[in-house]
């Protein structure tokens, strides 16, 4: 069934397109707004929203744009109003861990000096709790709608012209 | 190009959304540019490990709870 015919079904109450809605979304939008709000009470919280959401508006939805796009965009919008309020931490600014260069616009410093290469590294490749860790501590210190696209781009792979759409409507509203 | 350039069209790069033409361009600057490459190849690293850190699963007991919620709130409303 289409994503506007299980709208319908779901506003007249049929509970087995809330499972179908469920097993199509949920943990999309559980990813999401985890990745955004960095905390599980947080993101259950706006998956009940968002949800909430789509069965109250769900006749809204006209389909000018596909139905995921739509609650992407609820989602993200949900979980930044979650997040306001709570940002106590200092974000880190992208541009001062960007790569320096040159009037010319070759890296600055030395450039027979190899940027230590840490890709090949077989640890890094099993995610110690100590690589988790750090990681963690680098995705916490981004902007809130910054960790919104690394998740639709690196975890959902949604192409970019999807995710400026999606980030740009909910930044913007 | 410059490794300024080439890393201003690094997310383009990975995606390969650029032209025939300028991914011709960055690869022969990834060529001969060590620092470049060890960046690039750094960054799909980190990318991958980021994705799985946020790649989490939504637990059975937030989908119960959910459809609990939303069953009761349907009834409710019907």
């Amino acid at each position: 069934m289409d994503d506007l015919s299980l709208l319908k079904c779901l506003r007249a109450g049929d509970s087995s397109a809330l499972e179908v809605l469920m097993g199509r979304y949920a943990a999309r939008v559980y990813r999401l707004a985890q990745g955004i709000t960095r905390s599980a009470s947080d993101a259950e919280e706006v998956v009940q929203d968002v949800f909430m959401t789509i069965y109250r508006k769900g006749d809204s939805f006209e389909g000018r744009s596909a139905l995921g796009s739509w609650i992407y965009r609820v989602t993200i919008n949900a979980a930044l109003n979650r997040r306001r309020g709570k940002r106590q931490e200092v974000e880190t600014s992208i541009e001062e861990n960007l790569p320096a260069y040159v009037e010319d616009g070759h890296r600055a410093g030395d450039r027979t000096y190899v940027l230590a290469d840490w890709s090949q590294d077989p640890e890094a490749a099993l995610l110690s709790e100590e690589t988790r860790g750090l990681l963690n501590r680098a995705i916490d210190s981004l902007r809130d709608d910054y960790r919104a696209v690394l998740v639709l781009r690196d975890v959902e792979d949604l192409p970019n012209a999807e995710i400026a759409e999606t980030i740009g409507e909910s930044v913007a509203s | 190009m410059t490794c300024r350039e080439a890393i201003a069209k690094l997310a383009e790069y990975l995606d390969a959304e650029l032209t025939p033409e300028v991914l011709q361009e960055i690869d022969a600057h990834l060529e001969i540019c060590a620092p470049c490459r060890a960046y690039v190849a750094t960054y799909r690293k980190t990318t991958e490990l980021v994705a799985k850190v946020l790649r989490v699963e939504l637990p059975e007991d937030v989908k119960a709870r959910l459809r609990a919620f939303l069953v009761g709130h349907i009834a409710h409303t019907k």
